[in-house]
């Protein structure tokens, strides 16, 4: 989901930015640090929207850098337990399958798929019904529920489930 | 000195084919290291277990430096959580391609998931505002649009993250008019729902109370939900659904 959130950061900015220009330094130095990043807390920082305060800045002893502390509203994604979204699908192999929802990386193990859907191998791989109607294959868009999440250095990653009520493929690429 | 998650991972493959109580009491433990790790987990439990059985002869070794994921528990549509409780499991043995698979194919390090920073059970503070995707889409094109502008500036370059959320929040985007979609769930908020419940039916829009119900469990148990108010503004937002 996203969100709309005020963050604060301490920026560090060499002595060779300072002059008038220094405030846009500032604010280009914060966008290229914290655009595109992603934190287990906040999730991943889509863009930055706007600057909301900049505070007075403190010169580090020993170098001649300065410390701005930084207030700034930004739009994250940032995925949760129990949420349900609709993602496209990447990847189908029998362990379940890899989908994509924004920059998430969402993996739906074939336990959590329905009992009645098997995996069928070849050209294309895909869960299909036993009678033919249904199918998940790459580029199908499903609407799954996230069960869990995990954070390393650059991404987030969540395992999702389709096997409530209501959820399941919306589009299959197949019938367009 | 070693946890009870870690038993299973150093315990020696031929033992088991030698002694069947030594052999009961593994089962026992896996079993219920399953039951903690839920349904996925034990399934990846027992690919890893059943490895080990089999005593090839690296599974020790391997089982030694098994990944550890942690799934975190917090979630905004679940009130009244103070502190999640992780759930780890620790797959071992020839846990093989669904080890991979679980993991994301990635080779990440426990360390890095006890970071601070890349705990995802931390509670996001508490001036944010929750965005459905139309609104989302609004923001970001409009941020698309100053970039072409500044674009001249070759050091300045939008992430992939922000080319994959536009294009994520534009394909998940189905309505014609974002003020009357925000005016048809307004009611929803007098009725205590929450703003992340409110965002995750304008992003999914169901065509019935009952499906409401289904994808979001935390409602059934609320008693000033009011069945007609749910459905009078789920017929408003159909209104201004995109046509497929």
């Amino acid at each position: 989901m996203f969100f709309h959130i005020v963050l604060e950061r301490n920026m560090q900015l060499h002595p060779r930015y300072f002059g008038r220009n220094l405030r846009d330094n500032l604010v280009s130095k914060l966008m290229k640090d914290v655009e595109g990043t992603c934190s287990g807390r906040h999730g991943f920082v889509v863009a930055v929207t706007g600057i909301e305060n900049i505070g007075k800045g403190l010169i580090r002893d020993g170098t001649g850098f300065v410390t701005f502390p930084v207030k700034y509203q930004c739009v994250v994604f940032r995925p949760f337990k129990g949420e349900i979204l609709e993602a496209v699908v990447t990847m189908v192999n029998k362990m379940g399958f890899f989908a994509e929802a924004g920059p998430v990386q969402i993996f739906v193990s074939n336990h959590l798929i329905p009992d009645d859907m098997e995996f069928q191998s070849g050209d294309m791989p895909n869960y299909t019904t036993s009678d033919g109607s249904v199918k998940i294959q790459k580029d199908s868009e499903v609407r799954l529920k996230i069960i869990g999440t995990r954070v390393d250095a650059t991404e987030i990653f969540c395992i999702g489930t389709i096997k409530d009520d209501f959820l399941g493929v919306i589009n299959d690429p197949a019938t367009i | 000195m070693f946890g009870t998650e870690t038993l299973i991972v150093f315990f020696p493959s031929e033992a088991p084919l030698l002694c069947p109580f030594l052999l009961l009491l593994w089962l026992k433990r896996l079993l219920a290291m399953s039951e903690k790790g839920g349904k996925g987990a034990s399934s990846l439990l027992s690919k890893g277990g059943l490895g080990s059985l089999r005593g090839k002869d690296d599974s020790a070794t391997k089982s030694a430096k098994g990944r550890r994921v942690q799934f975190s528990n917090d979630g905004p549509l679940e009130s009244g959580i103070s502190s999640s409780s992780l759930t780890s499991l620790k797959s071992g043995g020839k846990g093989g391609k669904g080890e991979q698979i679980a993991n994301g194919g990635k080779s990440s390090q426990s360390k890095d998931s006890h970071s601070s920073e890349h705990r995802v059970d931390q509670k996001l503070p508490e001036n944010i505002k929750c965005l459905m995707d139309c609104e989302a889409v609004d923001i970001l094109q409009g941020i698309q649009e100053q970039m072409v502008m500044l674009s001249r500036d070759s050091t300045i370059k939008m992430p992939i993250s922000f080319e994959k959320g536009l294009q994520y929040a534009k394909s998940s985007s189905k309505y014609t008019n974002l003020q009357s979609v925000r005016r048809s769930l307004e009611p929803l908020a007098k009725c205590g729902l929450t703003d992340s419940e409110i965002s995750v039916i304008g992003n999914v829009c169901p065509e019935t109370v009952d499906e409401v119900f289904a994808l979001l469990p935390s409602l059934k148990v609320r008693i000033n939900v009011d069945r007609q108010v749910l459905k009078d503004s789920l017929s408003e937002l159909a209104k201004f659904r995109q046509p497929m």
